[in-house]
């Protein structure tokens, strides 16, 4: 992972773009963070019997994935608990996601039918936090397992006695975190976008700037770029 | 039916205006089911011998009745594409005869050349916009994390080998950003892969169609995107010469197929 370098001094953070940027996502860091705890801590007792199952997982899981959709601040399309590979007594992979307008469970066809389908150990919500074993922001991507939607999704890892178990996780759609950014920072600027680690654009300020385009090598050269903290994402401004 | 359509306030019906008032199909849900299974068999998703969940377990996971899911089984059953075992180590499999090799075989030499050449196009069209707007905005390290999959893969297992080309295509396709196309190709994909499982039961056009896709990634991942339209043309092509040619070469037994299916062997 890249070294974000230090904020400069020279702005007040209540009032520069990338502190409205950090303070959004950090919502869904922040949230996730107290999950992690609460439920390592629930999850613990059952993987010490050896009787942690997908179905056990579930119930563990559902009330405060559930919960989560209400009491963060945020446009939660999706939430829920990934385990780790191979960490589960009855399966080798398992999602325990709620997600939609109905908060159904997902039910994945390969999931229903043969558990030992799914490998998402490359999959960037997953492989990010369980290798650094710090939170991330994901995405933007097109999530073809889960939602079907172009998605964001904030994950953090859950380790029990310094081992990683699997993650906690939250899924925000672009769609809306278009709506809820793009007019906050068009205050600062007519060309103000968010890209991810890979220079993908989050969103932009500037109506020629779509999403999914990357923003790199020379063209970088317009733009002033600042690190959020705490999170692999970078707020370019246009040079006057 | 009636010839009378409501008409917009122009007093003009469109083409795509008289399409909103088509009757809409009327699957039960237990059609549903039943369609969403037959179709993972037939792309291979679900392999022959492969036990099908419980009933019950069945009704839960597509969110239908145990009623529902028990109708879904008896048509499945009547379409010969799964089998039921009684006893301890019972349950309902999937047919040893529903492979997707042989349903590709009866769709090839019961459909004709012009739908061939009509579905491949299609194919091809989703595909390449897919690919041509990866190429754009895929990141290298991307593009090296699908071909690292893909590699990993040996051709020798068909089944294997398929599913491996699938998810990188569906990969690929997700690179694009685009969630619409991304769902249209994953669509797509069910329904094409069983023909070009048939071509790759062929070991030297596997070997050709693992080095068009490998061709297709070094295109994206080098951004060049006529590079990459022209591998998956290339690619299409060749899959299409070569159904075409193995249609011919078996439609002497389509009289047969009419009268008994089960006889045809690919």
């Amino acid at each position: 992972m890249k070294i974000h370098p230090a904020p400069p001094a020279s702005y007040t953070t209540a009032e520069h773009p990338v502190e409205i940027v950090r303070e959004y996502f950090a919502r869904a860091i922040d949230a996730l963070a107290d999950w992690k705890d609460a439920l390592a801590v629930e999850i613990a007792p059952l993987r010490r019997s050896a009787s942690l199952t997908t179905s056990r997982l579930d119930e563990l899981v559902e009330p405060s994935a559930l919960r989560l959709f209400d009491t963060v601040d945020l446009p939660v399309y999706g939430s829920g608990f990934i385990a780790a590979l191979d960490s589960l007594a009855d399966a080798s992979s398992h999602l325990a996601w709620w997600q939609g307008p109905e908060r159904a469970q997902l039910v994945l066809a390969a999931q229903s039918v043969n558990k030992e389908h799914i490998d998402y150990s490359e999959l960037e919500w997953y492989r990010v936090p369980f290798a650094t074993g710090e939170p991330h922001v994901a995405g933007p991507y097109v999530d073809y397992l889960c939602s079907d939607e172009y998605t964001i999704t904030v994950a953090a890892p859950v380790h029990i006695d310094g081992e990683f178990v699997g993650a906690v996780a939250l899924d925000l759609l672009i769609d809306r975190v278009e709506r809820d950014l793009t007019p906050r920072l068009a205050v600062f600027g007519n060309d103000i976008s968010i890209v991810n680690g890979v220079g993908r654009v989050l969103l932009s300020t500037s109506p020629a700037r779509a999403t999914g385009d990357t923003i790199r090598g020379d063209d970088l050269a317009g733009f002033e770029r600042f690190a959020c903290p705490g999170m692999a994402l970078d707020v370019l401004i246009a040079r006057a | 039916m009636s010839t009378r359509r409501a008409a917009p306030r122009s007093g003009r019906p469109t083409r795509l205006h008289s399409a909103v008032f088509q009757p809409i199909g009327d699957e039960g849900r237990a059609a549903l089911v039943q369609r969403r299974v037959a179709e993972a068999i037939m792309s291979g998703v679900l392999a022959a011998g492969e036990r099908l969940p419980a009933e019950t377990e069945l009704a839960a996971a597509f969110g239908v009745a145990p009623a529902t899911a028990r109708e879904a089984l008896l048509a499945l059953r009547e379409r010969g594409l799964i089998v039921t075992r009684r006893g301890r180590s019972g349950g309902s499999f999937i047919a040893d005869s529903a492979d997707p090799v042989r349903f590709a075989t009866r769709t090839l030499l019961d459909g004709s050349r012009v739908s061939l050449r009509d579905a491949a196009q299609h194919y091809l069209a989703l595909t390449s916009a897919c690919v041509e707007l990866a190429a754009q905005r895929a990141d290298v390290s991307e593009i090296a994390m699908i071909r690292t999959r893909l590699e990993r893969i040996s051709d020798h297992d068909l089944a294997a080998w398929r599913m491996a080309a699938d998810d990188a295509v569906i990969e690929l396709a997700a690179l694009s950003q685009s969630a619409r196309l991304t769902r249209e190709q994953m669509k797509l994909q069910g329904e094409f892969s069983p023909l070009l499982a048939l071509v790759d039961t062929d070991p030297a056009s596997r070997v050709e169609s693992r080095a068009h896709l490998l061709e297709v990634l070094r295109a994206v991942g080098s951004g060049d995107a006529d590079g990459a339209a022209r591998a998956l043309r290339d690619n299409t092509r060749f899959a299409v010469d070569w159904l075409i040619a193995y249609r011919e070469q078996h439609i002497g037994i389509i009289s047969l197929a009419t009268t008994s299916p089960e006889r045809i062997r690919p």
